[in-house]
């Protein structure tokens, strides 16, 4: 019995031991330290960050190893031995991994050979911080002995939490006092409220007015941009999550309608200067339209052609507008400049604040529209169509028309976005709408929760602001998405906030939808 | 009585192989007919063929007169013409009720500008639409089971839902096909007592596929039987049961009855023992 627990602590420490090799040579551990450093509002962007937050970063990475070893209670026998030996057998397993590495790149160090060559992200001074600034070999035993410590005490933490009654029945009371209060009476009396709703509604929109006010233009610039990508997620929520039609190449249509905008309201190429809200219109009209276009020919067609076509259209759409042959038309490769900001009344508003608003504003529109669509007619036949799209036929839907619908209106909303994130930047180019910027869509419908409205707002924070905010993990930007991805589709498919279907029949015949009077 | 729905000279050729040849079929209005015939019959590709699945190559369907082959499948929908599946087709992932507002889609009108703007119309056809799904659940014995994921609700629920979803959208004609498969006796003597209430109290007419032979001759009005695409016999229960060539499709040549087969059969073991 005992072996077993030594087994999966042996397990989990390889896996943890390869983790940590990993970062160590793609120069995580550095940004690691960093994020540490950062939690405790050291900043340290452009140098190493000190040993103290390294050890921080190490002792948490054990910890973690030393909780994944440690037994599940009601699968395997949890007694203090057991805990204790697979949390520091997985400790000491990914200690040795570490000192391993350590100690090798150590050595190379100190002959004077360069890992750069072949492994950019590995710097003498990573190295030196990987050994805790002392030779490779006392450097690699403080490593070893570091991660089993930390391993051992987490390991034997967890199983302190687990088991101790008083910690657990005191959690459980704090749990279910909570869980009580909130759902007393008296609570749900305050809660359904409807002036309770106004107040909270009014803070909600204090604090969407005030924020942009003060928090600068760089957050604006950063939550604008997450705010043009929630919007982005909306829209292809609507092909994509409840029609069930993938479509890879969206950013066509935020390429025609950002270019469409562009091209009626800039000074040049051809000097139209329309006004910014006719111009707007036109720009989402031409998005739905192109939509419309591409999807006349293939949407009878079930699988995946939309995904291939829409795909190639995108490319399309970006090597035209970089071409030769286009530049009397489009500018070209230099792109369009001066893009008309919004005007009332002929005062123009082009702060960032106001741009903000704007994108604030959009945003409330395209959810308001969104969560309409959502359980109308229409959008139960979109999830009949997505679900079972030959049973739908069936039951009378027209799958060609409804499918045709969903992509000019998801196209509609993308020209939104092009056309606000055109104007914001005052500029766009072909450069804009490169095919990343679909794969980021469909990463942050998918991570967020497929045809879920707050899972959409979630994903787009999640992958669109977080990086801004842990600025130091850029470079692994692309790593970690892939990463993410990979882990969502093997413990949550559905995504973070999964959808829900309402509960129509229950609900009060007054109030069909389980919407506010 | 006027004719509900009629085959003339329907078939339907895949290839080289000719599922359905030639099939003339006759419903008249609210009866109970059944399609029977060995597997590979092409049963459920008549079926296919009158819904709108299949454009047949040759031949004519009719529904009350109209002519409806080529139509496209929602169109046959909403003229009055509802199925449900061998193996049961549900949008699992919609809740029940959801399913039965799914299958009233035909029945009103309002489009996505009604749903964005909430006008009157929408309203009153979701309140309808919601009202007829709890009355339908209902109908079929769901009741209270409304809000459930249609993949969650066990088997028989499921046969009975799928049969709510085609009511949903009061259809004139209904295509069952096999509505008692992988059910236990004391099931099937339900679902059996169920759509004959339905032909009853809701004067639809059904055609229904079926490889249970005590539930076909019991609620059956008219048998068809298909046999390699071409249609071998058709009449009352009675007659089918004592039909030469029925036989002969279902138990091989040279067999004059069941029994008759019995006794071959035990005569061979015999034979083999001694």
């Amino acid at each position: 019995m005992r072996s077993s627990a030594v087994d999966k602590g042996l397990r989990t420490g390889v896996v943890f031991g390869i983790v940590i090799v990993t970062m160590f040579l793609i120069g995580f551990t550095v940004t690691g330290a960093g994020l540490v450093g950062k939690i405790f509002g050291v900043q340290s962007s452009y140098s190493t960050p000190p040993l103290v937050f390294f050890s921080i970063f190490m002792i948490l990475v054990g910890a973690w190893a030393g909780v994944t070893a440690s037994p599940r209670p009601l699968l395997e026998a949890d007694t203090w031995n057991r805990a204790l030996l697979a949390g520091g057998s997985s400790g000491a397993v990914s200690g040795l991994f570490s000192a391993i590495i350590g100690f090798l790149f150590g050595e190379l160090n100190s002959n004077r050979i360069d890992p750069r060559t072949y492994l950019p992200s590995v710097s003498p001074e990573s190295i030196k911080m990987f050994l805790f600034d002392q030779t490779p070999f006392i450097g690699s035993l403080l490593m070893f002995a570091l991660m089993t410590g930390s391993g051992l005490a987490a390991a034997a933490l967890s199983f302190y939490l687990r088991n101790n009654g008083a910690v657990r029945s005191s959690l459980r009371k704090a749990s279910e006092s909570v869980w009580d209060s909130i759902r007393s009476e008296r609570v749900s009396n305050i809660i359904q409220n409807k002036y309770t709703r106004y107040a909270s509604l009014l803070a909600f929109a204090a604090i969407l007015i005030i924020l942009p006010r003060t928090w600068g233009g760089y957050w604006n610039y950063v939550f604008g941009t997450v705010g043009i990508y929630i919007i982005l997620g909306l829209g292809l929520n609507i092909i994509t999550g409840w029609a069930g039609q993938l479509v890879i190449g969206y950013v066509a249509f935020f390429a025609v309608g950002a270019y469409t905008f562009a091209l009626l309201t800039a000074p040049e190429p051809h000097h139209l200067m329309m006004n910014f809200w006719v111009a707007l219109g036109l720009g989402v009209l031409a998005a739905a339209i192109s939509g419309l276009l591409i999807g006349l020919p293939i949407l009878n067609l079930r699988g995946d052609y939309l995904a291939i076509v829409t795909l190639g259209f995108a490319e399309i759409i970006r090597i035209l507008l970089k071409s030769d042959l286009m530049t009397p038309y489009t500018a070209g490769p230099r792109g369009i400049r001066d893009i008309a900001g919004p005007t009332i009344l002929g005062k123009s508003f082009i702060s960032d604040v106001d741009f903000m608003y704007l994108i604030i504003i959009a945003v409330l529109v395209v959810t308001f529209l969104a969560n309409r669509l959502q359980n109308s007619r229409t959008g139960k036949a979109w999830y009949a169509i997505n679900l079972d799209e030959t049973v739908a036929r069936a039951t009378g839907i027209n799958a060609f028309a409804s499918k045709l619908l969903a992509l000019s209106l998801s196209a509609a909303v993308a020209g939104l976005a092009g056309v606000l994130f055109a104007s914001r930047n005052q500029f766009t180019g072909p450069d804009d709408h490169a095919l990343m910027v679909s794969i980021n869509v469909i990463c942050l419908v998918i991570v967020g929760g497929i045809g879920n409205i707050p899972g959409i707002f979630l994903g787009a924070f999640a992958l669109k602001g977080l990086p801004e905010i842990l600025r130091e993990t850029e470079n692994y930007r692309l790593l970690i998405f892939g990463v993410l991805l990979i882990v969502m589709m093997r413990l949550r498919p559905e995504g973070f906030l999964p959808a829900k279907r309402p509960e129509l029949e229950k609900a009060s015949v007054q109030n069909p939808l389980g919407k506010e009077a | 009585m006027s004719t509900c729905i009629e085959t003339k000279q329907v078939s339907k050729i895949f290839g080289g192989l000719t599922a359905v040849n030639s099939v003339d079929v006759v419903v008249p209005e609210n009866i109970i007919a059944s399609i029977i015939g060995p597997n590979g019959a092409g049963k459920t590709t008549l079926f296919n063929c009158i819904s709108g699945y299949y454009i047949p190559e040759h031949g004519q369907i009719e529904f009350y007169g109209m002519p409806i082959q080529g139509q496209p499948t929602y169109r046959v929908a909403a003229l009055g013409i509802a199925r449900t599946y061998q193996n049961i087709r549900l949008f699992g992932d919609m809740t029940a009720i959801e399913n039965v507002m799914v299958g009233q889609y035909p029945r009103f009108k309002a489009g996505w500008v009604d749903a964005v703007l909430s006008t009157r119309r929408e309203r009153e056809e979701e309140k309808q639409a919601i009202e007829e799904g709890r009355r339908l659940l209902k109908f079929v014995g769901l009741e209270g089971l409304g809000d459930n994921l249609a993949r969650n609700l066990p088997y028989g629920a499921q046969r009975r839902l799928e049969i709510a979803r085609a009511l949903a959208n009061k259809p004139r004609l209904l295509l069952l096909d096999e509505p008692t498969a992988g059910m236990n006796p004391q099931e099937t003597g339900k679902m059996t007592h169920f759509i004959r209430n339905l032909r009853d109290e809701l004067g639809i007419t059904i055609l229904l596929i079926e490889h249970d032979m005590r539930v076909v001759m019991d609620i059956s009005d008219q048998i068809t039987v298909l046999d390699y695409g071409t249609k071998i016999a058709e009449g009352k229960p009675k007659s089918i049961q004592s039909n030469q060539r029925v036989i002969e499709a279902y138990l091989g040549p040279d067999v004059t009855s069941l029994t008759k087969k019995y006794q071959l059969r035990k005569k061979q073991r015999y034979d083999a023992k001694s």
